[in-house]
Parts: structure tokens; C-alpha cells; sequence
């Protein structure tokens, strides 16, 4: 298979699984074997920090950034995070956003007024992405068991988008691998919860 | 994180920092010894984990000094050995560095330095290529993960050859960035060494011998120059075209794409040897252009020696870059610099309409509210840093590296400082000695051993008054939980004497040593009290385990503590707890404060702030006092 360019941001705070999804992603992209490149910062803000790791896909990538305008998929665990993507979002962009908004703590200290989801969604459409799916990844996880694995709840969700240059299955079969014994039947259930949500009529 | 001991020949996807790790692991390692830091940290971390089973040695030194002394100590018994650091860390190494350019080696070593350009994590932005030519080592820069790998081999082999240490820069990007890799073979194994040597005077550097080795070392270098470092360039793109870019390392990879995204019919020199430079390979492409456009983050190191080749190979070229003010020399680069450089340097329009995506996105971003790192939920120095603000409010606070840095922040602001690993202490003798006014200087446990201890004793020598707090969590957090030498374990995972701080303290003649649990606030507010009161140095030892080990042990012992609640009754919405404590797992609905449970780490410690007493334990919390402190 051949991809001549397609570039991924996950979003999200520190602690939601946003390097662990990326993670899924990259084992994917290995498989298949498409070059690839990620990036991510680390150190600092464990927990509760804004996080972003980004890949790009396709043949002659080089640049581990991806420039302005130019995402192909953005999947944020949080809202806030995911708007924070807004130079990179662009006709081109299928939006993929967890409904559960974390304020930043510093914000209810400098009375920063918060957006609610359906002002996060006004202010996304204005970015014209090609697609804004949404859903309530947590809400979902409980249901598969826990609430932590709304990571994975959100790679179901992304695969049902149809925007990943994968063909059908290559996304949960890496999720198998990359998932910890621990964590694999829950994690899978929370990824088939993830694409029925986006799979039903919306 | 990538398998570091997959197969040979398969492909793996690898962090920069796993592929330099494995790449010193294909090139025979014996010894490798760091002090953590971000971007460096995970190439130990990486070889921690495999150290035992291939027979390898690896530590967490108790600073970046240390750490190549322990390499040096075992390249001169004839081993190959690899230390790493990011570059502020660098600076602490370099008195050993410096002459261990003019010593050289018996075996084979390598250097890495992890820049961080942006300073995402760290004080500053400094380029640490400057430092290639002033110590006089031979130095490599790759442009990703399969580079950083292959050429952590090809500087052994240089090493061993030429018996000098060879440095490894990569930048933050480099570092951090995940591609597959093809492995080759793994030779690393113990090494049993032999301090033999070969000259009598080889390791003692004084006068006439230091000069002697100085010409021994130019000397080398020169034949590096002429016989090695013309082995590590490439020329790209159109071969008759008369624009060039001379670039390295990771603004490699955006000038590549972004000639391609502009259409520019360019040809590009990427250099991967940064000194000593190929002059004539340079001097060549310079006579081959009319301009040359420099594509490099930071200062303009490139741009400089590219000019003083030009003086001679091509007079008449244009070299343009941060010197002409075509490239910022602040932060790090994107594709889009590069675009944006490129049309000022050629007048070609940027492909992409950069003017219109920030018009649309700022609308954006401006209702977006800022999210600055924060300290985790339950972290003790939040605790901490209440009791400071309280008891100690009017003091001078002066901070140092670690997670602790945080409470600059709102609403705790006992931070007004940071500045160097270990600074905190000598920076507050000065302070101290000019203002007589109180002094808190505060440290980490890692950090104070790492160099905040000469400070302590210096302090106590010259008689003078301060406070200060030393927040020892046992581990060295920030950069991930390596242990330290306040640790009861090693890097090897191997049980290991815990060097006592009260004990060190004492032992300099500080007579007030408290050691205080920070969610005692109650208990921490009386104790700063005393400390400011007191004549003399004092020291406090706020003592709790990181939070997120707090959590794991919990869930190890089957005892995890359910998130606290507010009782909405209780809570006036007076925001006493937001204002003074704003831990992230408080959240304002408007009309009162809540908890959200999925942030709550239960800890409980907020329960001492509410003025209500609305904050409060559900079934099957735990109290502070239950959990214990951990270490």
C-alpha cells in the first residue's frame, strides 16, 4: 500500500492515554509497512498538563512536525486541547473530540472564561475541519468497564471515521498488540464501543 | 517504548533516545552512567531496562560530572562507555570534558548532548556545538531515529580508532521523535577492563605534558578533519541548481520538505560530522552556488564557519541565514520557518496562505483558556507550597530544578527563582548576605545531591541565616522516577545503600533538621515558623513519596482510597480552596466548588484547607495519615 501524506494529532491532558493511542497508531503504520514519523515532548506536567504528539504518514515525510493546515485527523480526549489545534486544522481535517471538557485549574484562578461543548463546537466548525464527529468516550468507557480506557474508546471512535489511511481491522489488531495482558479484553471492548458509537446514524 | 532487544534486521519503532541506546548496544557497550534530564532521559532508562540481562553496566550518577568520570574511569581501563545528558548538564560535565579532549582514551567513548532548543523543558536555549570546538572533539549531529542509531556505531568506531571521546548532539526533536529503525546486531556485554597506561604521563595533565597532549590533540583532529569528516555529508536535489542550503541535523528534515513544498529548485548539503567541518566539501558546493541559504536552529554556527570557507573557495557567493536576518536564531524550527525564510531569501510565494491560518485560528485560540503545566493532583509539594505561603509569606523564595519550580505559579508564588541544578542554596547565601531579610531556598532531594550540598556547607562555613527546604520524595521525579543516591535501589534494579539526607545535613553542623510530612500543614506551618526564627542555617525535610507512586503502591496493596467529595451543603462558595490550594481535580460550577473523580488522586490533604470543613471523605476514602508517606 502506498500513503502519499497523512498527518495525525492526538490531544489531550497528561494522564488521559494520549501517547499510549499514538502508540496504537504507530504500531499500525509499522505493520502495514508505511514510513513514519512521531514526535512528542516530554518531561514536566505528568499529570494534567496540555499534551499533543503528532505523526505523519507517507513515503517521503522527514519534517517529525507537521506544518499549518495540513492535519488530515485530529483526535482530542479533551476539547479544550483539541481547539488548541486550530493552526493545524483545515478543509482537510476530520475532527474526532471526547465531549468532557477539563478546565484548567490556572483558568478558574484568572477567571479565563470557559467555553461550553457547544461553544468548543461553534468555534471548531469555524476552522471549516471536514468532518466533526463527537462522543462521550468516558461515558463509553464506563461502559466497557472503566473510565480510563477512554483512550481506546477513542481509537474505535477514529477508525470508524473512515479517515485513516488503514484498511479495516489493521487499528484493532495493533491495539491487541500494544495492550498490556492487564488491559487487552477491556481495551478491545472499549475500542468496539468506540466504533459503534461513530458507526450508528449520527 | 520500543523493544530494545528485538531481532537484527527486523524493523522496530524507536524514540531517538532508544535508537542512540541501541545503537551503543550494537557498538559493544560495556559502561554507560547519566543524570537524567529531559530531552536526554530515556536512553537511560532504555538501557537500565536491559543492562542486567546483557551483562552491562549502567548508573544514575549523582550528577552529569560524575556520570563521565565513571565513563572516563572506564574507557581508560580500556572498555567502551557512553554517558548523556541534556545540555544545560553538559555545562556541569565540562570541567571533566575539557581535558579529557587533551588525556584521550584507551578504549572508546562517547558523549551525548540532548539541546533542547525551544527550552520545552528546560532554562535555557544554549547550543551546545559550540562546545565541539572549544574542547576540541569530533562531533556528530543525526537527523533521526535510524541516523541517531547508526552513527552512535560509526562514533564508537571513530573513538576506538582515534582514541578521543566523540560527541553525539541531537536536539529535543530528535530526541523525542518515534520511527522505525532497522536493527543490526547487538555486541554490548561486560567488559572486564585494565587501568594500564600506555605512557607514564598519559593521564596527567599539567604544563608541558598538557601541551604536548594539546598538539597531540589538533593533530588528530586534523586528520579527522581531512579523513573522516568528508565521510559524513550528502548533496540533494537539483545538481545544477545555483541555490543552495547547507543544513544539519533535525532542520534537515524541514528544509528537505519544504524545498519540495515550494517547488524550489535547490540543491541541499546536509553536513552530519559539525566539527571538525569539511572544509572542502564546502568550499566546493559554495563555488557550485551564487546563494546559499542556511537552514539551522539557534546560533548561526553553520553560517559563520560557511562564511570564513567562502573567504576563500567562493568570495561572491550570498550566504544568507540568521546573520542577514532571513532565520530566527530564538526557538526552535518548523517546515513553515523554513517556508517563510525561504520566500524572503528568493521571493517565491509560500505555498501555504500563513497570513489567513493565523487570522482563523487566533479567533480561535483567544477563547481558549491557557493551560500552563501544573502540579499533579495529591503532590506533596502543593502541600508544601501552601504552608509556605502562609508561614513564611514576606520571605525571599528562591526555587531550583524540579517539579517544585512549579509553585511559581498562582496562587502559591514561593518560587521567584529558578535558575541552575543546585542554585537555589548558593543564590540564597547571597541574598541572605545582601539583605539580612529571611531566605527560603528550596530544593529537591535529587537536586541537592546532585550540587545543592557544596552550597549547604558553604553556608553554614560563612554564618548564614536562611531556610531551607528540602523536598525529598526519595526519587528523582520530574524526569520520570529515577532513584538517586537518596534511593534504596539502583539503576541495575538492585537493592543499594540509601544515603541518608538528615544525616548529611547534620554532618555539615546544622543543628535545626526537622523532618516534616507536607500534608501535615498544620505541622509544616509550625516548623517554618520555628526555622525563619532561628539564627543560622536551617533545614526542613518536607518528605512524601511522589504522588504518582503513591497511587501505584496504593493499588499494589489493594487499598486504593476513593476520590473526596464536597458536601454541597456545607460549601459557601467562598473559593478559599481555588484560590488557595487549586488543585486540578477542583472544579467551579458557578455556584460551588466540586471535585471531579476523575482527577481526584484521593489524597485527602485538601480536606485541612476548606474553612467549612465541605470538603469530605466518601466510603472507602482514605485519610492522609492511613496511606502513609511511602519512603
Amino acid at each position: 500500500m502506498n500513503v502519499k501524506e497523512f498527518n495525525i494529532i492526538v490531544s489531550g491532558v497528561g494522564g488521559q492515554g494520549i501517547l499510549f493511542t499514538m502508540d496504537v497508531i504507530a504500531r499500525a503504520t509499522l505493520k502495514l509497512g508505511l514510513n513514519f514519523v512521531q514526535s512528542e515532548v516530554h518531561g514536566l506536567s505528568q499529570r494534567y498538563g496540555s499534551i499533543r504528539t503528532e505523526l505523519r504518514i507517507g513515503e517521503n515525510v522527514s519534517s517529525p512536525l507537521i506544518l499549518e493546515g495540513t492535519l488530515d485527523l485530529l483526535i482530542s480526549l479533551e476539547p479544550l486541547e483539541g481547539l488548541r489545534q486550530a493552526p493545524y486544522v483545515s478543509e482537510r481535517t476530520t475532527v474526532v473530540m471526547n465531549d468532557h471538557i477539563i478546565p484548567p485549574v490556572s483558568a478558574y484562578i484568572e477567571r479565563f472564561p470557559i467555553p461550553s461543548f457547544e461553544e468548543v463546537l461553534d468555534l471548531m466548525r469555524s476552522l471549516n475541519p471536514k468532518d466533526l464527529i463527537t462522543l462521550s468516550a468516558y461515558k463509553l468507557a464506563e461502559k466497557a468497564g472503566d473510565y480510563i480506557v477512554a483512550d481506546t474508546v477513542m481509537l474505535g471512535a477514529a477508525e470508524a471515521s473512515g479517515a485513516l489511511p488503514f484498511p479495516e481491522g489493521a487499528l484493532r489488531e495493533a491495539l491487541k498488540e500494544v495492550s498490556s495482558e492487564e488491559y487487552r479484553n477491556l481495551n478491545l471492548k472499549a475500542f468496539d464501543l468506540g466504533r459503534e458509537a461513530v458507526s450508528l446514524p449520527r | 517504548m520500543g523493544d530494545l532487544l528485538a531481532p537484527a534486521d527486523t524493523f522496530e519503532v524507536l524514540l531517538g533516545n532508544e535508537a542512540i541506546a541501541r545503537g551503543s548496544l550494537e557498538a559493544g557497550l560495556n559502561v554507560a552512567a547519566a543524570y537524567p534530564g529531559t530531552p536526554s532521559t530515556e536512553i537511560g532508562e532504555a538501557l537500565s531496562k536491559v543492562a542486567k540481562k546483557l551483562g552491562i553496566y549502567f548508573e544514575w550518577s549523582v550528577n552529569e560530572k560524575v556520570a563521565t568520570e565513571v565513563a572516563m574511569g572506564a574507557a581508560w581501563s580500556g572498555l567502551r562507555s557512553l554517558t548523556m545528558m541534556k545540555h544545560v548538564g553538559f555545562n556541569v560535565a565540562t570541567d571533566a570534558i575539557f581535558t579529557l579532549a587533551y588525556a584521550g582514551i584507551a578504549g572508546a567513548m562517547v558523549i551525548v548532548s540532548a539541546d533542547d532548543p525551544h527550552a520545552h523543558s528546560s532554562q535555557n536555549e544554549q547550543d551546545n556545538r559550540h562546545y565541539s570546538e572549544a574542547i576540541g572533539l569530533p562531533m556528530l549531529e543525526p537527523s533521526n531515529s535510524q541516523e541517531a542509531k547508526d552513527l552512535i556505531k560509526e562514533a564508537f568506531g571513530i573513538s576506538d580508532r582515534f582514541k578521543v571521546p566523540i560527541l553525539i548532539r541531537t536536539t529535543t526533536r530528535i530526541s523525542h521523535q518515534r520511527t522505525p529503525v532497522k536493527l543490526g546486531e547487538i555486541t554490548a556485554g561486560p567488559g572486564k577492563g585494565k587501568f594500564a597506561p600506555k605512557e607514564p604521563d598519559r593521564y596527567l595533565q599539567v604544563g608541558a605534558i598538557a601541551r604536548k597532549h594539546h598538539s597531540e590533540l589538533l593533530r588528530k583532529l586534523k586528520e579527522i578533519q581531512m579523513n573522516v569528516s568528508p565521510r559524513f555529508y550528502k548533496i540533494e536535489g537539483s545538481p545544477d541548481s545555483d541555490f543552495g542550503i547547507l543544513t544539519s541535523g533535525v532542520a534537515y528534515s524541514y528544509a528537505k520538505e519544504a524545498v519540495k513544498l515550494a517547488n524550489l529548485n535547490a540543491k541541499i548539503l546536509k553536513l552530519t560530522m559539525t566539527y571538525p567541518l569539511p572544509e572542502k566539501v564546502i568550499g566546493d558546493f559554495l563555488s557550485s552556488v551564487t546563494t546559499a541559504f542556511v537552514v539551522e536552529e539557534l546560533d548561526p554556527y553553520l553560517e559563520l564557519r560557511a562564511k570564513a570557507v567562502a573567504k576563500d573557495y567562493a568570495p561572491d557567493v550570498r550566504i544568507l541565514g540568521k546573520l542577514t536576518g532571513h532565520m530566527p536564531r530564538v526557538g526552535e524550527y518548523t517546515m513553515r520557518t523554513v517556508l517563510e525564510g525561504l520566500s524572503k531569501a528568493t521571493g517565491i510565494a509560500s505555498p501555504i496562505d500563513f497570513a489567513k491560518i493565523d487570522e482563523r485560528s487566533s479567533k480561535v485560540l483567544s477563547k481558549v483558556p491557557p493551560r500552563p503545566p501544573v502540579l499533579c493532583p495529591a503532590c506533596p509539594h502543593r502541600s508544601a507550597g501552601y504552608a509556605l505561603r502562609r508561614a513564611a509569606g514576606g520571605a525571599a523564595f528562591i526555587g531550583d530544578i524540579g517539579c517544585y519550580a512549579l509553585l511559581f505559579e498562582k496562587p502559591f508564588r514561593v518560587e521567584q527563582v529558578t535558575h541552575a541544578m543546585g542554585s537555589s542554596i548558593g543564590i540564597g547565601n547571597g541574598i541572605s548576605l545582601a539583605t539580612g531579610e529571611d531566605v527560603v531556598a528550596l530544593i529537591g532531594d535529587s537536586t541537592f545531591f546532585h550540587a545543592g550540598i557544596p552550597a549547604l556547607i558553604n553556608a553554614v562555613h560563612n554564618k548564614r541565616k536562611m531556610t531551607v527546604m528540602i523536598m525529598d520524595n526519595k526519587i528523582t521525579a520530574m524526569t520520570g522516577h529515577q532513584p538517586h543516591p537518596g534511593s534504596d535501589f539502583n539503576a541495575m534494579g538492585e537493592k543499594a545503600p540509601a544515603v541518608d539526607i538528615e544525616d548529611v545535613v547534620r554532618s555539615i553542623g546544622v543543628d535545626y533538621v526537622k523532618v516534616v510530612d507536607p500534608y501535615n500543614h498544620a505541622e509544616m506551618e509550625k516548623t517554618i515558623r520555628e526555622a525563619l526564627k532561628r539564627d543560622g542555617v536551617s533545614v526542613i525535610i518536607s518528605r512524601r513519596e511522589c504522588a504518582l507512586l503513591t497511587v501505584r503502591r496504593l493499588r499494589r496493596e489493594g487499598r486504593v482510597g476513593e476520590p473526596y467529595i464536597v458536601d454541597p451543603d456545607k460549601c459557601t462558595y467562598c473559593r478559599v480552596c481555588m484560590n488557595t490550594f487549586a488543585c486540578p481535580a477542583f472544579v467551579d460550577t458557578g455556584s460551588i466548588v466540586e471535585i471531579d473523580p476523575t482527577i481526584c488522586f484521593g489524597c485527602g490533604a485538601c480536606t485541612q484547607v476548606c474553612p467549612y470543613d465541605a470538603i469530605i471523605p466518601q466510603k472507602g476514602s482514605l485519610n492522609w495519615r492511613e496511606q502513609g508517606i511511602g519512603v
